[in-house]
């Protein structure tokens, strides 16, 4: 993929971390949004040009078009033009249907929904400009599955989806493709929703069948994938990647280590 | 069956789909508060629908984008409504049909604010009346939209993509309190504004030869409301006369 450049979201995160590796081996440019300084990644941007990578950290709101465009515009004469949009935030509060506070649903809803938005609209202008692009969200089984612990997160999801559906539709039309990442639970993540109401994260790494969880590396590898050639017909998709863990439900046929063989803690 | 002696508050039933269901409820016997923000001759008109066989109802005004408009308009509904809400219909919506690339912040904001946070809100408004009596119908109007795009406004379909996970969650939450929380997922609905080219509909579009009337999802409102179904909850009801499914 060299020569192609390539914007993650949320480059501070271990999902962006793992993205960024992927990419950065790849040969890919990369325009990173990040909350630490640039010069905080003077270490990890000259790993990335030892590849040859080109790479442009910026620190944006991710709802302003304004700020999104005048980053773009910047970052065009260093880098290039994005061919690949990875939109990667993914934030969580615990909160409840009934008692959860009014400034919590703005939190997680612009975090996670209305930066989706307004990072399509703005990148995807200028992919339909030239005619190609690919957009990739990093969004959650939990689009589908309720949390039982984290419904504004659930319903922000719920929302990246359809805008996903949206915009392979709206901007398939102008040559680019757009696609959504389901993520499960990955390795080093705990369960992050567990609950009083649901089971669902109560011993979840043995819910997956093979027993095994997935990595952060799995989500990079299948954004690549994505971001190729190779996936030119991928438009549209949800694609699940958790392992197949939400097929589990019988909860006495877990793959659970033998009495001994337990994992310490 | 019949829905006698209960109370429901139906957001957005100055007009259309809303207004089919206010009447439908009335109709069997429930006494209702009309929601209307701008649509008040709509409002007082669906009160005289209703006061025509005899029904009971009222009008309430609020902006469900305004959390303080909420609160006060469920505080004064329960009132007039004896201290009971067995019933909240989430139907007050918003669709702008504005293109993609011309959508503006304070667009988006006020789309997601009526539709996602106002159902939101609205519900927490109502929860302390239901859990108090341990009977609750929680029903949110959607669209099919939740599960296909709609080609025409971007936002509009995130609010209902996230009100299907809205009303899983709160189905799980709110079970223990004997509320129920179920969504319905119209298609095209004959409300007059929408839909002229759909007059004769193409039954390529349409298997039944016909779009939705109001009255289509008053029933299934009328149905979900009643005591037979204290299982049903976390549901989406796709209502559309299979015309997703060709």
């Amino acid at each position: 993929m060299s020569n192609q450049t390539v914007f993650i979201t949320d480059a501070d995160s271990e999902s962006g971390k793992a993205l960024i590796a992927k990419f950065s081996s790849s040969g890919a440019n990369l325009l990173l949004n990040s909350l630490r300084n640039s010069s905080d990644w003077a270490h990890e941007l000259n790993a990335l040009k030892s590849n040859g990578a080109k790479a442009f950290v910026a620190n944006v709101n991710l709802c302003s078009s304004q700020e999104l465009a005048a980053m773009l515009d910047a970052a065009d004469t260093e880098i290039g033009a994005i061919d690949v949009m990875i939109h990667n935030q993914s934030v969580s509060r615990r909160a409840s249907v009934e008692s959860c506070e009014e400034s919590s649903f703005f939190e997680v809803m612009q975090s996670n929904a209305k930066s989706a938005f307004f990072c399509t609209q703005t990148v995807g202008k200028r992919m339909a400009a030239r005619g190609s692009g690919s957009i990739i969200y990093v969004s959650s089984i939990h689009s589908e599955k309720p949390t039982g612990s984290a419904f504004l997160y659930s319903a922000s999801q719920g929302a990246v989806k359809m805008l996903a559906h949206e915009a392979a539709l709206f901007l398939g039309r102008q040559g680019i493709r757009v696609n959504v990442i389901e993520l499960g639970p990955v390795e080093g993540t705990g369960a992050s929703f567990s609950s009083e109401i649901s089971g669902l994260y109560d011993n979840y790494q043995y819910k997956v069948p093979s027993g095994s969880l997935g990595t952060y590396e799995d989500l990079a590898e299948l954004s690549y994938f994505l971001s190729q050639d190779e996936a030119r017909y991928v438009n549209g998709a949800d694609i699940r990647l958790d392992g197949g863990f939400l097929m589990h439900y019988m909860d006495f046929r877990m793959k659970k280590p033998a009495v001994g063989e337990e994992p310490t803690p | 069956m019949s829905l006698t002696g209960k109370t429901a508050i139906v957001t957005g039933a100055g007009t259309g789909i809303g207004r089919g269901i206010a009447l439908e409820l009335a109709r069997r016997g429930v006494k209702v508060a009309i929601h209307y923000n701008a649509s008040e001759a709509g409002a007082l008109e669906t009160q005289r629908l209703i006061g025509q066989f005899g029904g009971d109802s009222f009008t309430v005004q609020a902006d469900v984008a305004d959390l303080e408009q909420i609160s006060r308009m469920i505080e004064s509904a329960a009132a007039e409504l004896g201290g009971s809400i067995d019933i909240l219909v989430n139907n007050a919506a918003l669709q702008l049909n504005t293109e993609w690339f011309n959508y503006t912040e304070d667009q988006f904001d006020r789309v997601m604010n009526v539709n996602l946070k106002g159902y939101w809100q609205c519900m927490q408004a109502v929860i302390p009346y239901m859990k108090h009596k341990g009977f609750g119908r929680i029903i949110n109007i959607s669209s099919i939209h939740g599960k296909r795009p709609t080609d025409f406004d971007a936002v509009y379909c995130m609010t209902k993509g996230a009100i299907k996970m809205l009303g899983r969650e709160s189905a799980i939450e709110l079970a223990p309190f004997g509320i129920t929380v179920n969504t319905i997922a119209p298609g095209a609905i004959d409300v007059g504004k929408y839909i002229k080219a759909h007059r004769q509909p193409n039954p390529k579009k349409f298997p039944l030869g016909r779009v939705g009337l109001p009255s289509d999802v008053a029933s299934l409102v009328c149905y979900i409301a009643s005591d037979e179904t204290s299982f049903l909850t976390g549901a989406t009801i796709r209502l559309d006369g299979a015309g997703t499914l060709v």
